[in-house]
């Protein structure tokens, strides 16, 4: 797929712009943290649980360790992935999103549905000084995820004037 | 009417109290609290009396507030509420009428506005005498639509559908897969009691009565009530509304306009085909009902041949209707699909293979019935029956998903069993995402959601597989059209 890119220079754009490095170190921590509470009980249902380590439900421990198995090198491989793969634009008339692990996505919002814009902080995104702006239309919600902060709010600051331009236009 | 507002009419206590009191037993039965009949009894009582005063009151603090530009309803109980209506936000105002109504003379006024949150339920309800209910849905109506609104009664009526098709649409609209199931719990209750009557098996606790119980839950409950819920169905357009009556024991009286609908289905069961029949339903905003009955997506016409079906799309919805050129998916559908068909039933296959064993060791020779005889080959049964239906959606998703891109509609055909041709208007789009797996990238074909704005709150649809371009060119004929009614 080829997409012009640029550096970021403002919220509006006319070609695809990519995310901060960070979000890398953002998704390592979570799926780091995820994956430490997955392999724990993991660990402690093969502990308290003897039955599983009986013969009749050996296939099941080995399918649920290859499991996590796959879900290590998916947590490790999928970031770097995830963050080559990932580019959004905001223009006059739309909000365009092209991102995927496995599944490639590309979503599509007309400035003309949003109805709702608000900028969302996990405790991780906080401390390396991200943020996702959700784009609220009447059919669903659509994300920007691991922005910067500057970066998020100048694009709700964006996104709500020109909603409430169009909304201007419209009386 | 006082400087507060209006009351309610004082039927809602009694509606409300039971309402509350039937919830509170079906709670106390399945919590299973072992009680005597007498505290039950005194339980009961003081229960009552107690929701009668707290309804009461609920009723004499409540007043509701006609204004020239909004209603007004205000609760001054403890947990206050006041809630303001503009008309402009309103999407419909219905009446319905359950039995305490008609016992009482009044009706309700559901007041629905166009929103997707809280889109299954009215915004307000609000009995009162039927006459007055009249009156005001009609003052309501002539601030919606900026002019007065005929009543029901008023308007000639197009189509009218006889009971025989109220009957036929509540045998064949149950969708296929409840139809199978409760099928074979017939068919499993017959054979058990001929074995007992036969005296091959002994009566087993309820065993044919939990079948037959079974097949009435999953077959002959669902067509009882769209038999009662269409009762009496009658459908007309006037105008840019669509007005519609049914109902036999709750009667409903619903209007919307045109432009608040979102996309039509043209909607058939696999039984309703072999009849050559369908029915359309309409994804309109705002049109929600609090009784439970039914669904809240209204259908603008029964299951009705094909024939009928397509006048009544001329009639009611010509906006709906465009030259179609659908096209069916390319060769890249076919492998990615039959490629996803023979990975899953693989993995099936494999990991139903050792739990088959164990099943055929734990359950041989137990059970009476179609059931107890299959109950040791029950997993690799199911695992035949599954890989089968992969083959055979595999095959009919070849030949029955469709895309079609008009210049103001598109559509989207699909369904294995059960079929439906949703024909969606670009202008009603909200988002539009276009999805990629990793096989459907190899073999460059992509599929694409739709998501709109519907009775239920919001409502995604999906499409087959097909190139990329084509399904883009969707979400770029939403963003020009969407621009010019900016400019």
């Amino acid at each position: 797929m080829d997409m012009e890119t640029s550096e970021p220079t403002g919220a509006e754009t006319d070609s695809y712009r990519r995310l901060n490095r960070k979000c890398m170190l953002s998704m390592y921590i979570t799926n780091g943290i995820t994956y430490t509470i997955l392999l724990a009980a993991f660990i402690l249902l093969l502990i308290f649980v003897p039955a599983l380590r009986e013969s009749t439900f050996s296939i099941v421990t080995i399918l649920a360790a290859a499991g996590m198995v796959l879900l290590l090198v998916y947590f490790i491989v999928g970031p770097r992935i995830y963050y080559d793969r990932y580019r959004y634009m905001i223009t006059a008339d739309k909000v365009d999103v092209r991102y995927g692990i496995i599944i490639l996505r590309h979503i599509l919002v007309p400035i003309e549905r949003v109805h709702q814009v608000e900028v969302s902080r996990g405790p991780v995104n906080n401390m390396l000084g991200l943020a996702n702006v959700n784009i609220t239309t009447a059919g669903g919600v659509a994300t920007i995820s691991y922005l910067e902060i500057d970066e998020a709010e100048k694009i709700v600051e964006r996104l709500t004037e020109l909603i409430n331009s169009m909304l201007r236009d419209r009386e | 009417m006082s400087e507060q507002g209006l009351r309610l009419h004082p039927i809602i206590i009694v509606e409300n109290t039971i309402r509350t009191a039937i919830g509170l037993l079906v709670l106390i039965f399945v919590a299973g609290v072992p009680l005597d009949i007498p505290i039950l009894a005194a339980i009961a009582a003081v229960a009552l009396v107690v929701l009668l005063v707290f309804y009461y009151r609920q009723w004499k603090l409540t007043f509701v507030r006609f204004g020239e530009t909004d209603i007004v309803v205000e609760r001054k109980t403890l947990f206050k509420l006041k809630k303001t209506i503009p008309y402009s936000r309103i999407a419909s105002v219905n009446l319905n009428r359950g039995v305490l109504n008609r016992l009482s003379g009044t009706s309700k006024l559901m007041v629905n506005i166009n929103s997707g949150h809280n889109a299954v339920r009215p915004e307000a309800s609000l009995t009162f005498e039927q006459h007055l209910a009249d009156r005001f849905r009609n003052d309501m109506s002539r601030h919606i639509y900026r002019g007065e609104m005929p009543s029901f009664e008023e308007t000639e009526q197009m189509v009218r559908f006889t009971t025989m098709d109220v009957i036929l649409h509540g045998l064949f609209s149950v969708s296929t897969q409840q139809t199978i199931i409760g099928g074979f719990f017939l068919l499993n209750s017959i054979v058990d009691q001929y074995r007992i009557t036969v005296g091959e098996a002994d009566a087993g606790p309820g065993g044919t009565f939990i079948s037959l119980l079974l097949f009435f839950i999953f077959l002959v409950l669902p067509a009882v009530r769209h038999m009662i819920y269409y009762y009496g169905f009658k459908v007309h357009r006037q105008g840019d509304t669509i007005f519609l009556e049914h109902g036999l024991i709750r009667t409903y009286k619903t209007s919307f306009r045109i432009s608040r609908i979102n996309a039509i289905r043209v909607k058939n069961t696999l039984a309703s085909r072999l009849l050559r029949r369908s029915s359309i339903e309409a994804e309109v905003v705002g049109i929600g009902s609090d009784d439970g009955s039914g669904t809240t997506r209204p259908l603008i016409s029964l299951l009705a041949n094909d024939a009928k079906t397509q006048s009544l799309l001329q009639e009611l919805v010509p906006e709906f209707i465009y030259e179609r050129q659908a096209e069916k998916q390319p060769a890249g559908a076919r492998r990615v699909l039959i490629t996803e068909g023979v990975i899953a039933s693989a993995i099936l296959i494999a990991v139903a293979a050792y739990p088959s064993l164990l099943a055929y060791d734990a359950f041989s020779g137990t059970g009476d019935g179609i059931i107890g005889a299959l109950l040791p080959y029950a997993i690799p049964i199911v695992t035949a029956l599954v890989v089968a239906a992969i083959a055979y959606s595999v095959s009919v998703s070849l030949k029955v998903r469709e895309v079609d891109t008009g210049e103001e509609l598109f559509t989207f055909v699909n369904g294995i069993l059960d079929r439906e041709a949703v024909i969606m208007s670009y202008d009603n789009v909200q988002m539009v995402h276009v999805v990629r797996g990793p096989l459907a990238r190899h073999f460059d074909v992509s599929s694409a959601q739709v998501f709109l704005l519907s009775s239920m709150g919001k409502s995604m649809i999906s499409s087959g597989l097909f190139p990329e371009d084509r399904l883009e060119k969707i979400g770029n004929i939403v963003m020009e059209r969407a621009a010019a009614m900016k400019h």
